[in-house]
């Protein structure tokens, strides 16, 4: 997983963790366990990604419910925060 | 002038914690606005840092906060605890100085809650009081819902809003649902309160009960902070807009009004204050210091800071070219 500038905080400053988790929230619970605070970053505490969140696998957007999106060996997923601005 | 200590953020309430005159706390989103809210908090005069955990509904409640709108130091015999009030309207405390947060269940799963309705500023909780005589004593201030009042450390809560207008609804006297903008303790230490309101200027006694409405005087009914002299009994300071669809200063006149009889009569100060000020106060944009004679300090959303030294008689800019101005606190570091 790709871990954006602003929640390096929470990895101790790696950018690229490495999880085992078969879909997109298992992956975020992982995280979290390892690095406590930052799925709330991603998700809200009813468990709603937060509205201007992206996350990707590979290099396709996630347009679905995160429990949703099975993982496959290898897959890369990244957490990046919407263009601000326009 | 130094800082700024949480750059890039929108900082909605920023303290100096009173009771070691060293930490300070922010509330503001995480980073920037799409990772969420977070409460930080630092040594003061240095960067702040993101605390573990910013407060959080309970699981299953189907609420979500958006934003931490208040921070308000606990007693002073709890060093650690602090109060956050949050969007949507919901109040929490920390005993661990911010890390982790406990939901306040009476109050934000309130058999009104159902109920409440979001005014324009958002259904936020903004004005958290915590009695330093009776730690156990709260309030909580939500807009477009009212005041509510805990003599038990938060089990049980009462609504407080007799006596208070609600122009925008049916009944102007609602048992709740009142627009609360901003409560402040009067001076005098014995329990009375100052409560800014959408729909006027409120005192209310030592004994509780019902509010007395004390917007005569005053150019408008319509303000958002309340700031009291803490050593000098019903003495307060507001500052008046034209109304809630012109949110800016009567007549481009920047003015703060001051009483010192809990609100029989008000004096307008202007002096050093700019005319030609099409602009406004937000909420938690005025604070008075601890020091005698009092320090009080305004900051405008168009970016300035006005301070006196003369209790309100006099001001002076003290910075400009500042950002819209969120948050005013006056204290004395240590």
């Amino acid at each position: 997983m790709r871990i954006p500038p602003a929640l390096r905080s929470y990895t101790r400053g790696q950018d690229e963790v490495v999880l085992e988790a078969s879909d997109l929230n298992a992956v975020l619970r992982a995280l979290e366990s390892s690095f406590p605070g930052i799925r709330d970053r991603v998700v809200d505490e009813a468990g709603t990604r937060r509205p201007y969140v992206n996350v990707f696998v590979n290099e396709e957007l996630v347009m679905t419910p995160l429990g949703e999106v099975a993982l496959m060996p290898g897959d890369v997923v990244h957490i990046l925060p919407s263009v601000a601005g326009g | 002038m130094a800082g700024p200590y949480v750059p890039g953020a929108t900082v909605y309430h920023f303290i100096l914690d009173p009771r070691d005159g060293r930490t300070a706390y922010a509330a503001a989103p995480h980073g920037s606005e799409p990772w969420g809210p977070a409460v930080y908090r630092g040594r003061a005069g240095e960067s702040l840092k993101a605390t573990a955990h910013a407060p959080k509904f309970k699981d299953g409640s189907g609420l979500a906060v958006t934003r931490v709108w208040h921070l308000e130091p606990g007693p002073a015999d709890e060093p650690e605890t602090i109060y956050a009030g949050v969007e949507p309207a919901a109040l929490f405390r920390s005993e661990d100085r911010g890390e982790t947060w406990g939901d306040i269940d009476a109050l934000n799963y309130h058999p009104t809650r159902k109920d409440w309705q979001p005014g324009f500023g958002g259904l936020c909780l903004h004005s958290v009081l915590v009695d330093p005589r009776k730690p156990r004593h709260l309030l909580a201030g939500i807009s477009s819902v009212g005041t509510f009042e805990s003599k038990d450390g938060g089990r049980t809560w009462t609504t407080e809003n007799r006596g208070v207008r609600a122009e925008f609804m049916p009944n102007k006297y609602p048992e709740w649902g009142q627009c609360v903008h901003k409560l402040a303790w009067d001076g005098s230490g014995d329990g009375s309160i100052f409560q800014q309101n959408h729909c006027g200027t409120y005192h209310r006694g030592p004994d509780g009960g019902a509010w007395t409405e004390v917007t005569k005087g005053l150019p408008s009914d319509f303000g958002f902070p309340i700031a009291a002299d803490p050593n000098r009994k019903h003495t307060a300071f507001v500052t008046p807009l034209i109304g809630g669809e012109n949110r800016v200063f009567p007549k481009g006149q920047m003015a703060v009004w001051k009483t010192a009889n809990a609100g029989k009569s008000w004096r307008r100060e202007t002096k050093g204050l700019p005319a030609n000020a099409f602009m406004g106060v937000l909420r938690e944009g005025m604070s008075t210091d601890p020091e005698d004679p009092i320090g009080i300090y305004v900051g405008t959303n168009t970016g300035q800071l006005f301070a006196s030294r003369d209790e309100g008689e006099s001001w002076k800019m003290i910075a400009n070219f500042l950002a819209p101005i969120l948050s005013v606190n006056a204290g004395v570091a240590k």
